[in-house]
């Protein structure tokens, strides 16, 4: 388990330093690099200011040093399209994401697993193929030609739903009539994700499902007269479910890959539409915060897989407190 | 009671539906436990799921238990009869419970099914049954992946008796196991069983033995032979059954072991009519057309042969022998043999022991046919072999063959080695030269000899002893013979060439089927080379049985005299120790003080009294055994 922290904190520390050098390395002053067009706005007394506070023109170690320590203290730098800090602009759009990407985590993952479930179950029959096809042709339109066609159906023409945005604007609603709003807004974002995730995890289920069906125990289990639900959620998928909680995890970065669209499609207020509004203004602190920012939370998304998946197998809890004991 | 009647399973296949069980007819009292014994792939799981409905296949026919008809119910009763009706231990095949749930929540739930809210309950009884079955309380949490098999399979056990239920299955249940667990976990179903029907399903002899009141024998999907386990396993009827108990090897601990001849056949090309006849050593043309019905035969049994079971070929009763003696006083005459019958049942290995001067050679020569007796009838085949037509005789003498004492030195050196093998090819005009040079070749390989032309024409004293005794045995067989009287075949050699003949001789019977008579002095060899032993002393059988019971539980002082000699069960030969060697050939019966005979044993009888010098002890019958002796008269 310590092992495996470790693992992370290295991998989040080699992100922070690419992070750090890839501005830098760049030709020409790291200032010019980190901020390009915006410079050209600025005056000279903001640029001498900016140059002291992130250490722009003392050796790159001690460059190193003030960034770690501005991070710690939650700074990111300035965005100048927005003219606030980039930590700021940042922490408005991260819930929104959060909210999108965590519901239509549980949803895809559910059902992906119930569908996986009972289709594999009644491999090769009738039920199974028609899933199957399904899963395939949901699988090769992308996410965003998909958003596209929901927005056009749901949104335009049917009119069921916003077209954009997190929430409606300006009307200053409170409690349930917010909730109600913020829910409305979410569902079809939320439904191109869930739909776009949804092939991925029925298959990871369903071939793993088939990998235990015929597995001794599972026989066992219903020698011993349980009902056919019971061996197959209690016993069956029991066993089969550790490697698909591991791959959802490992696929963490295909899910904010999705996020990005989607919040782009249905103009969401997370941080792939943030991420996307600074690549076009140029506003590169606030990339950087994002990239940052999405990297960290894809490998938390990871960490906490992984801890999922030990939780549910013992064995690899096991091969993790067998690791401790040796490092 | 569970009723099973003409039940038959067939598995759809690419290759079309193939039949796995057929026709099979079983039935077990309440309380009772019956066995199912038969080879890898004979149909025994698939027995097993039929009857508790979780065969794949396609079933036909009856499965009754307690009146209630098993076959074509839904999923739904299914669910509700296993786990408490009837429980089925699995055989072992990996993972054979969830991995990832603990023990005892496994355990738990048949009991839960049955009784959702006692959680209390289920855990109290769960425990109880896992302690019952030799599982400490620290395992009782512990994840199935870090239990050994032995525990594992006493899990399982537990989690078939919690559910109480009135039919138990057990699938192998202890195969997978080491011989400490294996015994330990029988001796706990012999206990835990109590009331409840039992039906118990393995390839090990042993375990039938063990837990089984009666067995049955699968062959190929097909109920062979049952009967009470005892008399099934220690006196087999069916050719399949004896081949099957002759092959095991650790029933009977010493046994030399034998495979069965031929191979096992695989699922697609089961042999319609009788399906061991591709194997069988006695198979008529019917057997390959017809499926043998099952008859009910006395002592419970029920046989499905054509031929009811394993044939008697060889019968001698009443035989003596004597020879004239020159010169000598009263008695003209020397009594080799007084007063014998013995059987030969078809590929049947019977040893005959006794020490030289037995008699046993005398015995020999009269059953081959090439001695006349002096008095008692030989039959062949049913006919007696004395009345035959000389036609007749001639014919018998081709199926009889007598591979005699020595015979290796006593081939004759001035003729060449196909001209001795062919040579009853000759005397019986059977083939032409050509097909004639094919058998000596042919029987020269069995018999894992050289056969160029260079061999064929070499001349006896250019040969080992080894090899001589192998040309005495291709020339013994090249008639294919269904019965082989072989005269200690590997006394005159030194002994890893004897040991060598003798696994030779015992692989041609088992590959040729022919029936053999082994004649030996060495009671270790015949105990472990013969299905039955006969012991002879002084002209007289005193004791006859199965090897094993013979050599467990020798009854007659003789025979307990002779295992006592033996300085090694192993195989090394008895004569060159300490066996009561008889100074003299016996001239006379053994006489009692009053002139009248008596047991030829009493002069050198610990146990002899009185009553042993007054009569001739009869041959009784004792278990399986037969013996001549007072003390069991
Ligand atoms: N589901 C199935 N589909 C097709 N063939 C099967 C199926 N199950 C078993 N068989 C075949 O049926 C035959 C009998 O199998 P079964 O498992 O009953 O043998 P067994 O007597 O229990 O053998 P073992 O001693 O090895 O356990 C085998 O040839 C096997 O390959
Ligand atoms: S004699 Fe015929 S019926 Fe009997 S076992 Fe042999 S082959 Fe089968
Ligand atoms: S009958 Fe008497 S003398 Fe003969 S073997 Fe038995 S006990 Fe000994
Ligand atoms: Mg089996």
């Amino acid at each position: 388990m310590n092992k495996r922290l470790l693992d992370y904190l290295l991998a989040l520390l080699i992100i922070l330093t690419l992070n750090f050098m890839l501005p830098r390395l760049m030709p020409g002053e790291p200032i010019t690099a980190i901020y390009g067009d915006a410079l050209v706005e600025m005056t000279p007394e903001m640029k001498s200011h900016l140059l002291e506070r992130y250490g722009l023109d003392r050796p790159l170690g001690e460059q190193f040093a003030v960034y770690m320590g501005n991070l710690f203290q939650g700074d990111l730098g300035y965005s100048y399209y927005f003219r606030a800090p980039v930590a700021q602009v940042i922490s408005g759009a991260l819930p929104w994401t959060l909210l999108l990407a965590g519901t239509s985590l549980l949803f895809s993952t559910f059902l992906g697993i119930v569908w996986g479930v009972e289709a594999g179950w009644r491999r090769g029959r009738k039920f199974d193929r028609a899933s199957l096809v399904t899963a395939m042709l949901l699988n090769g339109v992308p996410g965003f030609v998909l958003g596209i066609l929901l927005l056009l159906f749901l949104g335009f023409y049917l009119q069921w739903f916003p077209l954009s945005g997190g929430a409606s604007p300006y009307l200053g609603q409170e409690g349930i009539a917010r909730a109600a709003d913020i829910l409305r807004h979410l569902f079809l974002p939320a439904l191109t994700l869930t739909l776009v995730q949804l092939p991925r995890n029925f298959l990871l289920m369903r071939s793993s499902l088939l990998g235990v069906k015929e597995r001794p125990y599972v026989m066992t289990a219903r020698g011993k007269g349980l009902r056919e639900r019971v061996v197959r959620y209690r016993h069956a998928v029991r066993g089969a479910l550790p490697p698909v909680v591991t791959r959802v995890g490992m696929s963490a970065g295909l899910l904010f890959t999705g996020v990005f669209f989607v919040e782009v499609v249905f103009a969401y207020p997370g941080l792939g539409h943030l991420f996307y509004l600074a690549l076009q203004h140029h506003d590169y602190p606030t990339v950087h915060g994002c990239l940052l920012l999405i990297t960290v939370c894809v490998l938390l998304f990871n960490f906490a897989a992984d801890l999922f998946s030990i939780k549910l197998d013992p064995r690899l809890r096991e091969n993790a407190r067998q690791l401790l004991g040796r490092t | 009671m569970l009723e099973i009647n003409d039940l038959t399973v067939k598995y759809q296949t690419p290759r079309g539906a193939l039949p796995v069980l057929e026709g099979i007819n079983l039935t077990a009292r309440k309380g009772e436990v019956l066995g199912i014994v038969g080879e890898s792939g004979s149909g025994k799981t698939s027995l097993a799921l039929a009857i508790t409905g979780l065969s794949e296949g396609r079933l036909e026919g009856s499965v009754q238990f307690q009146g209630e008809e098993l076959l074509g119910k839904s999923r739904e009763e299914w669910e509700r009869l296993r786990g408490s009706t009837l429980s089925i231990v699995m055989q072992q095949a990996g993972e054979m419970l969830t991995p990832v749930l603990p023990l005892i929540e496994q355990v738990m739930e048949p009991f839960l099914k049955k009784h959702p809210r006692q959680k209390d309950e289920a855990f109290r009884r769960a425990s109880a049954m896992l302690h019952k079955v030799g599982l400490e309380e620290h395992s009782f949490y512990r994840y199935p992946y870090t239990l050994s098999g032995g525990e594992v399979q006493r899990a399982l056990l537990a989690m078939a008796l919690i559910a109480e239920p009135e039919l138990l299955i057990l699938d192998e249940p202890v195969s997978s196991l080491d011989a400490l667990s294996k015994a330990d976990i029988l001796t706990l179903l012999e206990e835990l069983t109590g009331e409840c029907t039992v039906l118990v399903i393995s390839h090990d002899l042993s375990t039938i033995a063990r837990l089984a009141d009666r067995a049955a024998v699968l062959y190929c999907g097909s109920v062979l032979e049952t009967g009470p386990t005892a008399s099934l396993l220690q006196a087999p009827r069916h050719p399949y059954t004896r081949a099957l108990v002759r092959s095991y090897p650790s029933l009977y601990g010493l046994k030399e072991l034998q495979g069965i001849r031929g191979e096992f056949p695989s699922l697609g090309e089961r042999p319609g009519g009788c399906p061991f006849h591709t194997r069988c050593t006695q198979a008529l043309e019917i057997c390959a057309q017809q499926r043998p019905g099952t008859v009910e035969k006395e002592g419970g049994r029920n046989l499905a042969c054509h031929r009811g079971g394993v044939v008697e070929l060889l019968r001698g009763s009443g035989l003596k022998q004597r020879y004239a003696l020159k010169g000598k006083g009263k008695d003209p005459y020397l009594e080799a043999v007084r007063g014998i019958d013995i059987s030969l049942d078809e590929g049947e290995v019977y040893a005959l022991v006794g020490e030289s001067g037995s008699g046993k050679s005398t015995l020999g020569r009269m059953l081959a046919g090439v001695d006349r007796p002096y008095a008692g009838t030989v039959s062949f085949q049913g006919q007696g072999f004395f009345q035959l037509s000389p036609a007749e005789t001639k014919k018998a003498k081709r199926d009889l063959q007598m591979l005699f004492q020595n015979s290796g030195e006593a081939l004759s050196h001035r003729m060449t080695v196909h001209e001795l093998v062919a040579e009853p090819l000759f005397i019986q005009e059977v083939g032409d030269p050509q097909t004639r040079r094919e058998a000596v070749r042919r029987a020269l390989r069995w018999v894992y000899l050289p056969d160029d032309e260079h061999f064929l024409n070499e001349y006896p004293h250019h040969l080992s002893g080894g090899e001589l005794q192998r040309v005495a045995l291709a020339r013994a067989l090249v008639l294919e013979p269904k019965v082989l009287i072989a005269d200690e075949p590997s006394a005159s050699l030194d002994a890893s060439v004897q040991a060598k003949v003798i696994k030779l001789l015992l692989q041609l019977q088992n590959e040729r089927g022919f029936a053999l008579i082994l004649i030996t002095h060495d009671l270790a060899l015949a105990a472990r080379a013969g299905d039955r032993v006969g012991v002879m002393h002084e002209g007289k059988i005193v004791e006859e049985g199965p090897a094993a019971d013979i050599l467990r539980r020798p009854l007659h002082p003789y025979t307990q005299s002779l295992l006592g000699a033996a300085p090694s069960i192993g195989g090394a030969n008895l004569a060159a120790t300490g066996m009561p060697s008889p100074a003299e050939p016996a001239v006379a019966a053994a006489e009692g003080p009053n002139g009248k005979p008596a047991c030829s044993f009493s002069p050198d009888c610990a146990h002899s009294c009185e009553e042993c010098f007054r009569y001739v002890p009869p041959l009784v019958r004792v278990g399986f055994q037969k013996v001549a002796c007072y003390r069991y008269a």
